[in-house]
């Protein structure tokens, strides 16, 4: 029940799918110019602007405080810019509320995990299609749901699947280990049906081993499902072989995008890294 | 002018009631986080302690009725320091219940690290017991200080402005006079000295201030000593301005409370005291063809605060980490 | 019917009191606590009582008959709808105690009104309200209010298991990450909000003529308190906890009877030692007793396309 069949062509996506603009593979997805957000005194992104190609691995790295974090709220919603814009497939999607961003198929996970800790794994699942579904109040009280509840249903445990996580669907997403629990989270973020898929430091407490698996997975999902991925993560040695083209951000300020040999011999960015 | 002057002078002075008693319920919530219900019944309680130690006899209901602890001649009987004295005493008695009521209602819940919502009916019950405790002993009748409480000063102060009369009742100057001075001290106490460090401490974060070796429970039995000492102490002084009106007359003012301390910012204690004042001014300037109304309006202003400054007038604004 | 006569009253209390607990469960699904109940239980019991009493409305009790009692209802569903709406959409902005304390405003702002508007009768209220179909005595009430629980049950059965309710649960765990899966939180909140208060009004219609009067006394701040209790001592996870902790404490005034002036101090005992002995509420505390099943995978790999289903 994996596979690419999972999302194309799947009644699910007719109709209620993310509004797919055409594009062609090397397009530019995602733009922002400009961006700047300040938390009082402190400017945490300072007039950011890179643009994301569709089916590219983007990585994003920089030291911790350097503003990644803030810069994919800014991107989902969560924190309104204080000033510059960010379009999607070509419309103007800042200010828009996070429900907004990920109907229109910017889905992500979070840094410091943020599943439903007490739902169990399946259910995290089946929340995060949302968007996708439709059945109102009447709908769900007269039993005419049905359907769709089905359907629902089946890609939770399809994207169980490909995590790993079918055998536990039934248990309590707080109970599961750390890098479980990220799974977990990329298998809600992809429910939502993205185009555009946001992972917050996605190896973070994974060994050696996992980070391997977690690289060929994201290209495997990548390939799949027709994604684009923005990743944040701090182990250098994953990001170069994952990324096609990486961004550095430095106290806020983007101060090299390339692919990720070129990045690595900057001297702006060495000079981060090493002189603090 | 001289009306206008007049409504200063009644909503300054109940203003500042409402804020020693609003301080009350804002250092525990600063403390602990939770909204302590029984502080309403704390409130009552201290106006029946003094009255006890004033009049000493509740006629009518009651299991207590028709004595008389103390005698024409007996130390609390006539001066105004007497007055003082048994005020204060019922202040401290006030302080006392506060204590064992953390001792047995919120100290267990705390250990388990229950929902604080929970706080909210366990302090309700509290609440209910100590009301209702009060109608069993001396029955629901309300009942008046003597007009002789305050010795031989004048009941009012009238002056002349403008060829009409402010009233300026000696009560009500009383009542501004100690809030203010309470207000100063207690503002010196947290703002100045170790003890007052200590307690920010703790409100600020609890793990650590344990960490840096302050003993929290010391702290919180203190904190809910002064709750407990400063709702007594409102509840003696609006009922000399008014009555003791009865076991449940604190629920209000435990409501009324609470808009004060979202109004001035929860957890807030300077907010605690421009929220009492606020409030207390704006029921005072409530025109009388509305007076019916006037119960209205700190729950109006609750409202509305919240809509458009839910961290209140003083309080600070939470950013929520993502 | 010896027993109906003396208990019912009783009973028709207790499942009157366990509808108003679940009127504040359906926000708390959506993780809003709401104290308004109260306020809505007062504005669904004024509507009623005015359109079973004033001469206004003489000429639609006599053509309508009985069914004047079902139109109260509707009335007062829909008015607790509109101010739902209208005192939703800004208040639901605030989260936790912020919701409680506004809610609890609001509470205290409709009894002042109540108090001193003329159309509700002031501080007296209304009285001589007309028995419901004709009842000649309290316990024929369940007629009403057993099917109602019923009802309420089943609808908030079949949410908790539908897409709303899923969304509900989602903004209880965390609003924000609901916001970031594609749950608009506010139309949520709000929905939720509206439906208890569509309850407790409907609830305040049903409760005017079992009362007999209507006045200020029905929504106060004792109220939400009241109802709060129900919920967080029957447990505020489940719809049996609301229904059960309402019923309960309904009861318990009766049962202490004996204790005369004592049992409202007893009353207060029982809050306190079951917020601190029972934090999950009595049905959490069951609930642990027993595991819950895991989910079954549906058996059907082969997927018909939505538009082919009957």
């Amino acid at each position: 029940m994996t596979g690419p069949d999972l999302f194309k062509g799947h009644v699910l996506s007719k109709g209620h799918a993310a509004p797919s603009v055409p594009m062609s593979a090397g397009q530019q997805v995602l733009q922002a110019s400009g961006l700047t957000r300040r938390f009082g005194g402190l400017i945490a992104v300072n007039n950011v602007s890179f643009e994301v190609r569709r089916g590219e691995i983007f990585g994003l790295i920089g030291p911790n405080g350097a503003g990644k974090t803030t810069l994919f709220n800014l991107m989902t919603g969560l924190t309104p810019p204080s000033s510059g814009t960010l379009t999607f497939g070509g419309q103007d999607i800042t200010g828009f509320a996070p429900h907004r961003v990920a109907g229109l198929g910017i889905g992500r996970t979070f840094q410091n995990i943020r599943l439903f800790k007490v739902l169990s794994a399946l259910e995290n699942v089946k929340i995060a299609q949302h968007a996708r579904t439709h059945a109102g109040l009447t709908q769900g009280l007269t039993g005419r749901d049905r359907a769709e509840e089905r359907l629902v249903d089946e890609r939770a445990w399809a994207l169980l699947d490909l995590v790993g996580l079918a055998g536990r669907a039934g248990e309590e997403a707080g109970n599961f280990s750390y890098g479980d629990q990220r799974r977990l989270e990329i298998a809600r973020a992809l429910a939502t049906q993205p185009q555009v898929l946001l992972l917050d430091e996605p190896a973070a407490g994974m060994n050696t081993s996992e980070k391997g698996e977690l690289t060929s997975f994201i290209r495997r999902v990548r390939g799949e499902y027709d994604l684009t991925v923005m990743v944040i993560e701090h182990h250098v040695p994953l990001v170069m072989n994952l990324c096609d083209r990486v961004a550095v951000l430095n106290f806020g300020e983007l101060i090299a995008v390339g692919d990720p040999a070129s990045v690595q011999k900057d001297p702006k960015v060495i000079e981060a890294y090493l002189g603090g | 002018m001289t009306e206008l002057l007049q409504n200063l002078i009644n909503g300054l002075a109940i203003g500042s009631v409402y804020a020693i008693f609003a301080l009350g319920y804002t250092l525990v919530f600063s403390i602990l986080g939770i909204i302590n219900f029984a502080h309403g019944a704390v409130f009552t309680l201290g106006a029946y302690f003094t009255y006890t130690l004033v009049v000493g006899q509740f006629e009518n209901n009651g299991l207590i009725k028709g004595i008389n602890l103390f005698p024409a001649g007996s130390p609390f009987h006539g001066s105004a320091w007497a007055f003082a004295a048994a005020a204060l005493i019922g202040a401290v008695l006030s302080g006392l219940v506060a204590v064992v009521i953390e001792r047995l209602a919120f100290r267990p819940m705390r250990a388990r690290g229950a929902d604080p919502l929970l706080a909210l009916v366990s302090s309700l019950g509290v609440a209910l017991v100590i009301v209702n405790l009060i109608q069993i002993l001396v029955g629901a009748e309300s009942y008046s200080f003597p007009t002789d409480i305050y010795g031989d000063l004048k009941p009012a102060l009238i002056f002349s402005l403008g060829g009409k009369l402010i009233v300026v009742r000696t009560v009500q100057v009383i009542i501004f006079a100690v809030s203010m001075v309470l207000l100063l001290i207690l503002g010196y106490v947290i703002g100045r000295t170790r003890i007052g460090k200590a307690l920010r401490a703790v409100a600020e974060n609890p793990g650590t201030a344990s960490l840096l070796g302050i003993s929290v429970t010391r702290f919180i039995i203190i904190t809910f000593f002064l709750s407990g000492f400063l709702g007594g102490l409102a509840g003696t002084l609006v009922s000399t301005a008014f009555s003791v009106a009865g076991p449940y007359f604190g629920v209000a003012y435990g409501l009324k409370g609470l808009a004060v301390i979202v109004l001035g910012g929860l957890g807030s204690i300077p907010g605690a005291v421009v929220g009492g004042l606020v409030i207390g001014l704006a029921e005072a300037f409530v025109p009388a063809e509305y007076s019916a109304y006037k119960d209205a309006v700190a729950f109006a202003l609750l409202f509305v605060i919240l809509l458009i400054r839910p961290q209140g007038l003083l309080g600070r604004v939470q950013i929520q980490k993502v | 019917m010896d027993f109906l006569q003396t208990y019912g009253f009783l009973i028709v209390t207790m499942l009157q009191q366990g509808l108003l607990g679940l009127s504040l469960y359906f926000p708390l699904m959506a993780g809003q606590l709401s104290l308004a109940s109260p306020g809505f239980y007062a504005l669904g019991g004024y509507i009623a009582a005015i359109m079973l009493t004033a001469p206004q409305f003489a000429g639609w009790r006599d053509a309508l008959g009985s069914w004047i009692f079902p139109v109260t209802w509707l009335f007062s569903a829909l008015a607790s709808a509109v101010l739902g709406v209208i005192v939703g959409v800004p208040a639901l902005r605030l989260r936790g105690i912020y919701l409680a304390l506004a809610t609890i405003a609001f509470v205290q702002i409709l009894q002042v009104l109540s108090l001193n508007l003329s159309i509700t009768g002031g501080a007296v209220g209304l009285f001589a309200i007309p028995q419901a179909f004709g009842f000649v005595d309290r316990w024929q009430y369940i007629w009403i209010f057993l099917p109602t629980v019923i009802v309420v049950l089943l609808f908030a059965h079949r949410l908790q298991g539908s897409r709303v309710g899923r969304a509900f649960r989602a903004i209880r765990e965390d609003e924000l990450a609901a916001d970031a899966m594609g749950i608009p939180p506010t139309r949520y909140k709000v929905l939720a909000f509206v439906i208890g208060a569509v309850l407790a009004g409907v609830v305040g219609a049903m409760s005017a003529p079992f009362l007999n009067t209507w006045n200020a006394r029905q929504g106060t701040f004792d109220a939400s308190i009241a109802f709060l209790a129900y919920t967080l001592i029957g447990g505020s996870r489940s719809m049996w906890g609301p229904l059960l902790g309402g019923a309960l404490l309904a009861s318990l005034p009766e049962l202490l009877r004996s204790l005369a002036d004592w049992r409202l101090v007893i009353n207060g005992l029982v809050l306190v030692v079951a917020s601190l002995y029972l934090p999950q509420g009595i049905v959490g505390a069951l609930g642990r007793l027993r595991r819950k099943a895991p989910p079954q995978r549906p058996v059907t790999p082969s997927t018909p396309a939505l538009g082919d289903t009957p």
